[in-house]
């Protein structure tokens, strides 16, 4: 082998040598070049626009570009939204296109403690448009949709607690009373003939949601759910309420900031402590102590406050107890009070003293109008049911049944339902034992809502 | 100076026949490349990476989206990995092809194919580091095929996850491992290997005038020596040089082509991981496996065999089959066709590799692309109907 062979190499290194360099400078503008620098330099040149003085332009356009971040270790998140949305902070920026736009009313949740993903979902770590909105392969967090972004709020707050989520509210309410809880746990709460709900908000999107209330069979083939039949508004906000479940816990900081001092905290408070044993509210309740209609009118906040604190610091010899209730739940009770005689919120209590009121409630909770009907009107069928093919209706147990045997009999359920004809397939609905799923207090009140439903007139008893 | 290392890493003097890329293919070159680019990119990735459950994966996103040059540098130790098996398979099946692991080479194969066995094991370490879903269930799977083999099955399972189910102790141990043990005895027998090679008197070639390997008697041996190299040497000298004629100076025959060689191999990897991201999917969720759950490329052949038998796929077939190989020149002990591609006196040797490899092959390609849900068979080209996992 001479130096001509040798020579050869020397071609094929220079061409090798160029290939390996040209494909180097390539990898670098590729990893130079970044969507949010675009941003940043589009931000500055705004900036330079809006100053006034020449010392001013020099000092905006001295602004680097870099990586903006907000750094979360409690909520193990890193978010980098920011170096693209660069004026979410500066309100003179209302109303500007994305991604500088400004973000109204973040006053209560500080960028600082609380970035965006908490709220908006997406991909925090991401620095690219799509990576960073989440709507890739591989990442299940996409960004909520704005008109879902209340659900965020459930995560942490009380669904009813929010004045300032309506939506989550009413989403709450569709979810207590259209029956969900008669097949799904939430909170541990509820049936178990479908799944648990409790991470349902992480695990699905709006779209797959409203499709599976409307017709369930179409998202998740077999499943034995009836469709829904669902105002529209309703259907948003029970898919809002969904999409609030995703199962996180708000940890150290966040935790203790969640409780909101709002009406709504206060009047379950109201409910839970027993209130009404001793006081009255539209002339129901104890008259234990004070009746409580005009409070708000005769006591000053501060008065009521340091009342519900210790009571006999205000009120020597009351005998009202010391409830050992927290700042935030101080003002929440007294909240309420002032408000029990102008909002009117008080209409809402007897409900939650009348038994049988209480009782249709938890017959609409658990779903039980899916097989007994409307109002326990009957009429659902169940083919093959020795029960004229149909789901008896409940308007006459008081006829066949004590309060207790009524009582034994859903929480024992019946598993074997009598078939009509014995070499047809067996009917299809069952009643469930209900006995760990629905509450002590709960059942007694179905038991009595049950019991009056009985039409006037006749006899009860055997 | 670098050319003088260069020349004590290998002979000065290298047979024209060794020179021929059509005889090597460069293969196992190819594969020290790829080692040496691993070692490298994997240092450097080191800077960032750390090995907890929590906070693994974040790092797998930073070096995406905000460490310079960090997407590039994971793309390249990824498609490194992967072609560094894929090579090394080939240089086995380039040294079997022309007898190539035949006296004096015989103990070279068996380093070769433990070299294969850890290239294997340095790859599926790796596979778990960047804690996503793919890395966790695929580690999952490997370790259950682990816990196959008889009696020490599951403790080996266990010893490898530190515990029954992959979670923190199992990443601390596949990084130790991706990051130490392994790589040092890589190193060590990759010294070994590249030293025998000289040892053994260069590249395999064909037999000529001259050109035979002596043994001498250990009597003959000279008795002023104290010491001895057990099995690492052989002989008094090497065995170069015993036909001069045939000979080149390595430099610059030998290294210019090496260094061309390399070159080649940075440009392709570079392409590869220039237009082409390493896969990364969701953080790893225990409870949530995707299925099927596929072990990482090379052992979807072996899951396809254990999925018809977990004994005799996941334990007899590729026991047996490391037995063979590594015992492979100690019972093919014939010199003839030795340096030459599918030499016809091996052609029985020759077309019972083939079938193996075929059959392996097949049933890696089954494996990848044939395999759906519950590992029911699948044709590639259609979706499976979306799965019903309930809510």
């Amino acid at each position: 082998m001479g130096n001509d062979s040798i020579r050869k190499f020397y071609g094929w290194f220079t061409l090798l040598g160029l290939l390996v360099g040209s494909l180097v400078v390539l990898g670098y503008y590729k990893d130079e070049y970044r969507e949010w620098k675009d941003y940043q330099r589009k931000f500055t040149q705004e900036e330079i626009k809006r100053a006034v003085t020449p010392q001013q332009k020099a000092l905006a356009a001295r602004v680097p570009v870099e990586i903006k971040q907000i750094n979360l270790p409690e909520l193990n998140r890193v978010d980098r939204c920011t170096s693209c949305h660069l004026a979410v902070e500066d309100p003179s920026y209302g109303g500007y296109p994305q991604p500088l736009a400004y973000h109204p009313h973040h006053s209560q949740h500080p960028f600082e403690k609380f970035g965006c993903t908490v709220c908006h979902r997406g991909q925090g770590r991401a620095t690219t448009l799509a990576d960073a909105h989440g709507k890739v392969e591989h990442w299940d967090e996409p960004m909520l949709p704005l008109e879902y972004i209340e659900a965020s709020c459930g995560k942490c707050h009380e669904a009813g607690d929010n004045p300032a989520a309506p939506k989550l509210a009413l989403g709450q309410r569709v979810f207590e009373t259209v029956g969900c809880r008669g097949c799904h746990k939430l909170a541990g709460v509820g049936g178990i003939l479908g799944p648990e709900l409790d991470k349902v908000g992480a695990r699905r999107s709006p779209e797959w949601l409203k499709k599976h209330f409307l017709a369930p069979a179409s998202v998740t083939p077999g499943s034995g759910m009836p469709p829904q039949k669902l105002a529209e508004k309703d259907l948003e906000a029970i898919t809002l309420f969904m999409l609030s479940q995703t199962g996180e816990t708000a940890p150290g900081y966040y935790a203790s900031m969640k409780v909101i001092p709002s009406a709504a905290l206060g009047q379950r408070l109201f409910q839970q402590k027993g209130c009404i044993t001793c006081h009255s509210v539209d002339g129901k309740g104890g008259a234990v102590g004070p009746a409580l209609d005009d409070v708000g009118l005769r006591r000053k906040p501060e008065w009521i406050i340091q009342h519900f604190r210790d009571p006999q610091s205000v009120t020597p010899g009351s005998l009202m107890p010391r409830f050992g209730f927290s700042e935030s739940e101080l003002r929440a009770l007294t909240e309420f009070v002032v408000g029990l005689r102008e909002h009117k919120v008080a209409l809402d209590l007897p409900s939650r003293v009348d038994p049988i009121e209480r009782g249709h409630e938890v017959f609409r909770k658990y779903g039980c109008a899916g097989c007994h009907g409307q109002d326990a009107k009957g009429g659902v069928p169940n083919p093959n049911a020795k029960t004229a093919e149909l789901v008896p209706d409940l308007l006459h147990v008081a006829d066949g049944y004590t309060k207790e045997e009524l009582k034994v009999r859903i929480l024992n359920g019946q598993r074997e339902i009598n078939a009509m004809d014995p070499k047809r397939p067996a009917p299809p609905l069952y009643m469930p034992a209900w006995g760990g799923i629905i509450g002590d207090a709960e059942v007694d009140a179905l038991v009595a809502y049950l019991i009056s439903l009985q039409p006037k007139g006749e006899d009860v008893g055997f | 100076m670098v050319s003088s290392f260069l020349l004590h890493m290998q002979p000065a003097k290298v047979h024209r026949h060794s020179l021929k890329a059509s005889y090597s293919l460069g293969l196992g070159l190819i594969s020290l490349y790829l080692l040496l680019i691993l070692v490298g990119t994997g240092t450097l990735l080191m800077f960032y990476y750390v090995p907890s459950t929590e906070r693994a994966y974040n790092t797998m996103k930073d070096l995406q989206f905000v460490i310079s040059a960090g997407l590039v540098l994971r793309n390249m130790h990824r498609w490194a990995a992967h072609l560094m098996v894929f090579f090394v398979l080939l240089h086995m099946c380039r040294v079997f092809y022309t007898g190539a692991y035949k006296r004096p080479r015989e103990f070279n194969w068996v380093i070769g194919v433990m070299l294969f066995l850890i290239t294997l094991g340095l790859s599926f370490t790796g596979y778990l580091l960047p804690w996503d879903q793919l890395a966790f269930w695929a580690i999952t799977v490997g370790a259950n095929i682990a816990a196959y083999a008889p009696v020490i099955g599951p403790k080996l399972q266990y010893l490898l996850l530190g515990g029954h189910t992959v979670g923190q102790e199992a990443l601390t141990r596949f990084y130790a491992l991706h990051m130490i043990l392994l790589p040092a005895i890589t190193f060590f027998m990759v010294s070994v290997h590249l030293w025998r090679v000289r040892k053994d008197g260069g590249l395999s070639r064909p037999d000529e005038a001259g050109d035979s390997v002596e043994r001498v008697p250990l009597d003959d041996l000279p008795t002023n020596k104290s010491y001895g190299l057990m099995e690492l040497a052989r002989g008094t000298t090497p065995q170069v040089g015993k036909n001069p004629e045939d000979e080149v100076s390595s430099w610059p025959h030998l290294i210019f082509r090496e260094l061309l060689l390399f070159l080649v191999v940075v440009a392709a990897l570079l392409v590869l991981s220039i237009f082409f991201n390493a896969p990364l999917e969701e953080f790893a969720n225990p409870i949530h496996p995707p299925n099927p759950a596929k072990a990482p490329w090379y052992f979807l052949g072996l899951q396809e065999l254990v999925s018809y038998s977990a004994f005799w796929g996941g334990v007899v077939v590729p026991g047996l089959l490391v037995l063979v190989l590594l015992g492979l020149p100690y019972f093919d002990r014939k010199l003839h066709g030795v340096g030459r591609w599918f030499a016809h006196e091996r052609r029985l040797a020759n077309s019972i590799f083939t079938f193996c490899l075929i059959v392996a092959v097949v049933l890696t390609i089954i494996g990848t692309y044939f395999r759906g849900p519950n590992w029911s068979w699948q044709v590639p080209w259609k979706k499976p109907p979306v799965s019903n996992e309930g809510h």
